[in-house]
């Protein structure tokens, strides 16, 4: 558990930093050069070695095979003590020669001669002949005259082996026939020097190693830190901190980057700036609109209305023309207001001015507007509402004006049924829902009826005058509370809208308080299945 | 005896509109066109109430506003096209009494002018004490002490309606109902940027107010506690 652990947080330090995937496969494959180059330079060293000792053993042993052979081959001795002596003077006589003096030396008779043996062989004292191989004898046997190595291991008393050589060649002994020289080199010299010479490759490969990690980890960040300034400044563009820049320096390619870094970021800004002062433009031109509109159009009101007012003077003709025109300015006043509200909404200039309220006492007085144009049409209104007040904060003229309009439409197309306006409230949530038992709408309609303009059927007369935007301005005003304004419909059923808004700025709900369809269509419909 | 009205607003048609109205309901008028000028206008005529437009040429409605309250607290109704929060509490803040959205009903402007230039409502005694303030109904003056202060009208009605019932809470709805004169509700910001200002006149520390307290969440009353 723990090493997968280390093993995912490595491997998410692996991933996460370049510098860290440069180090290690630099390390990894320097690692692996240096491994090649190592071997390669301690078997070079090695074998060098080897084969000096070897042909210096081999000239040595030339020349003590010679002067052996001549002592034996000029000696005029002719009795078994003298030889024997003359043979036991030979092994002392080698092993003090040569430039080392851990040579062994054992002269043995050659076995399978016709007369028994009468003298003894003289070995070197701490030499133990089963290291000489016995078919390494057989070759020595079998070359006349010639001398033939061995490479052979060399145990110790402490229980090491020493590498070694042997070194054979037959020799003619008169009065007692053939005979075999075997000189015994150690090379456990060469052995050390060899192996403190591994040691210090090894060591200084290591270390070597371990620069090259330190140096690329030096180059890489040397390499990587523009680019992580220039991922921190880039971070901090898109945070909105728009003028800042990375630093310009030189003329590598990290420069190039700066400057094209820093290019984009100009373009950006200017881009940027432009869009803002188009927009604030925009809100300029609604505010200027505004001014310019109104004020001729209170001129036309108050024209209007100095004559609607004495309209009983007037001829019946200018007399209808002066009811006419009184309405018409109404209905321009509106949808200008109309236009207005949308266009501040599109400038992104409208701030809701938020106050905890009775979500009660707005549907209240939503209602309390709307009830002569209700009676006017023949609806009843139905409120469905909880006891005690129902503390929401919202903006309450707009959260008041979006209930009249939601009322106004359910009267419009209720077909004088009576409308139901139902208030629902949780512990984050607040809902309204105005449903009415009209005309209803299809599907296609229901997906349009929040689009600008947009009338649920052209061919109907309108009577309650709205601008088409009511429903547009409705769902921004939803929006601007960070709540839900959401709509069920089936044709000749009736309509059914649900406002729901949480109940302090912030507050995140997943579920309405109320339900859509409403209880009462759910039902028919269930019925009519 | 007619009140008269000065009407500055720099579009002729609307100018003489309103006069048309205005003049039918037995009010005598004065025109000004434009921001500068305004103020002497002012001087000259000696109006009973002011109807300003927010934006004219030369100096905006506001600063005109600030011009009429540093030497005078004749009601003034700014005629404003802008119903952005920022505009309406700008020019409230500036001194204005009250305003009208552009286009208004001849019965609304009617309405508010009336409002502004009813006399005060009829008290017991000729002066109310409130805390350190001795308010006198007839000369419509208040003191601290032997210091006079100088509020406007429509404070001084705001401060005297508080002060004769010192234990009643007031909601914004009833102050705008009978110190505005608003039948239906109206916007409450009006309450509290006058508040404001009254404050800053009376009160010794304006952001620890002792005098005209807020009930949070209901409204305003006279005195602590």
């Amino acid at each position: 558990m723990k090493i997968r652990v280390a093993i995912d947080w490595a491997l998410g330090l692996f991933r996460r930093f370049l510098q860290v995937r440069a180090v290690f496969t630099t390390v990894v494959l320097s690692g692996i050069a240096l491994l090649v180059v190592g071997g390669f330079l301690s078997y070079s060293i090695g074998n060098g070695l080897y084969q000096t000792r070897v042909s210096q053993i081999l000239a040595e042993s030339e020349r003590a095979v010679v002067e052996v052979q001549n002592t034996f081959s000029a000696s005029t001795v002719t009795d078994e003590i003298a030889l024997q002596s003359l043979l036991n003077s030979v092994v002392p006589s080698l092993e003090s020669q040569g430039s080392t003096d851990s040579r062994k030396v054992a002269l043995l008779r050659t076995p399978g001669q016709v007369g028994a043996q009468i003298l003894q062989s003289p070995i070197s004292a701490d030499l133990d002949t089963a290291v000489i191989p016995i078919d390494f004898k057989a070759q020595v046997r079998n070359t006349s005259g010639k001398l033939t190595y061995q490479s052979v291991g060399l145990p110790q008393l402490n229980g090491s082996i020493h590498p070694g050589v042997v070194v054979g060649s037959p020799i003619e002994i008169p009065l007692a026939g053939k005979y075999e020289l075997y000189l015994v080199f150690d090379l456990n010299g060469e052995q050390l020097t060899l192996d403190f010479v591994q040691s210090v490759l090894f060591w200084g490969m290591l270390i070597l190693l371990f620069m090259i990690g330190t140096v690329s980890y030096f180059v890489t960040n040397w390499l990587v830190k523009p680019v992580q300034v220039a991922a921190e400044v880039s971070e901090e563009i898109a945070e909105g901190a728009l003028d800042r820049r990375l630093t310009e320096r030189g003329e590598d390619v990290i420069a190039i980057l700066a400057r094209s870094f820093n290019r984009m970021a100009d373009s950006l800004q200017k881009q940027i700036t432009k869009l803002a002062s188009v927009s604030k433009m925009q809100q300029r031109f609604v505010s200027d609109v505004s001014h310019e509109l109104r004020t001729p159009l209170t001129t036309i009101k108050l024209a209007g209305d100095v004559i609607f007012a004495s309209r009983e003077k007037l001829e019946p003709a200018a007399k209808r023309s002066a009811e006419l025109m009184h309405d018409q300015i109404e209905r321009f006043e509106v949808l200008l207001n109309d236009l207005l509200e949308i266009s501040r909404y599109d400038a992104g200039a409208v701030a809701a001015d938020l106050e905890i309220q009775d979500m009660n006492g707005i549907v209240g007085s939503a209602i309390a507007g709307l009830e002569p144009l209700a009676q006017s049409r023949g609806s009843v209104i139905e409120i469905k509402i909880p006891s005690g007040p129902v503390d929401v904060e919202v903006d309450g003229r707009r959260i008041e004006r979006l209930i009249r309009n939601l009322l106004a439409n359910a009267i419009e197309h209720g077909e004088s049924r009576p409308i139901s306006v139902a208030v629902g409230l949780s512990d984050s949530a607040v809902a309204v829902s105005v449903t009415d038992s009209g005309i209803g709408m299809s599907r296609a309609e229901v997906d349009r009826v929040f689009d600008r303009f947009w009338r649920a059927d052209p061919a109907r007369k309108r009577t309650t005058g709205g601008t088409g935007l009511g429903l547009a301005i409705s769902l921004e005003d939803t929006q601007l509370h960070g709540g839900w304004l959401q709509v069920w419909a089936k044709p000749n059923e009736g309509a059914s809208f649900r406002l729901t808004l949480p109940r302090r700025q912030g507050m995140v709900f997943t579920q309405s308080p109320l339900p859509l369809p409403p209880r009462a269509k759910k039902t028919k419909a269930v019925e009519n299945e | 005896m007619a009140h008269k009205i000065l009407v500055v607003d720099d579009d002729n048609a609307l100018r003489e509109m309103v006069g048309i109205v205005l003049e039918s309901e037995g009010f005598e008028l004065c025109f000004h066109d434009a921001g500068t000028g305004a103020l002497e206008a002012f001087k000259t005529e000696e109006p009973d109430l002011v109807l300003l437009d927010v934006m004219l040429p030369g100096k905006d409605g506001i600063q005109v506003c600030n011009e009429i309250r540093a030497i005078s607290g004749t009601p003034i109704i700014m005629l404003t096209a802008k119903t952005e929060s920022e505009d309406v509490v700008r020019g409230l803040e500036a001194g204005a009494d009250d305003y009208v959205v552009k286009p208004f009903d001849p019965t609304v402007l009617l309405a508010r002018i009336r409002a502004r230039l009813r006399p005060l409502a009829k008290t017991d005694g000729d002066t109310v004490q409130i805390g350190p303030l001795t308010l006198d109904i007839v000369g419509h003056e208040v003191r601290r002490g032997s210091e006079k202060l100088l509020l406007t009208p429509l404070e001084f009605n705001l401060l005297l309606t508080l002060a004769v019932k010192p234990k009643q809470v007031f909601t914004r709805e009833m102050l705008l109902e009978t110190v505005w004169g608003y039948a239906y509700k109206a916007d409450t910001r009006l309450v509290n940027v006058h508040v404001q200002r009254l404050r800053s006149k009376i009160e010794e520390d304006p952001d620890n107010p002792k005098i005209v307290t807020t009930v949070r969440g209901i409204g305003y009353k006279a005195g602590q506690g």
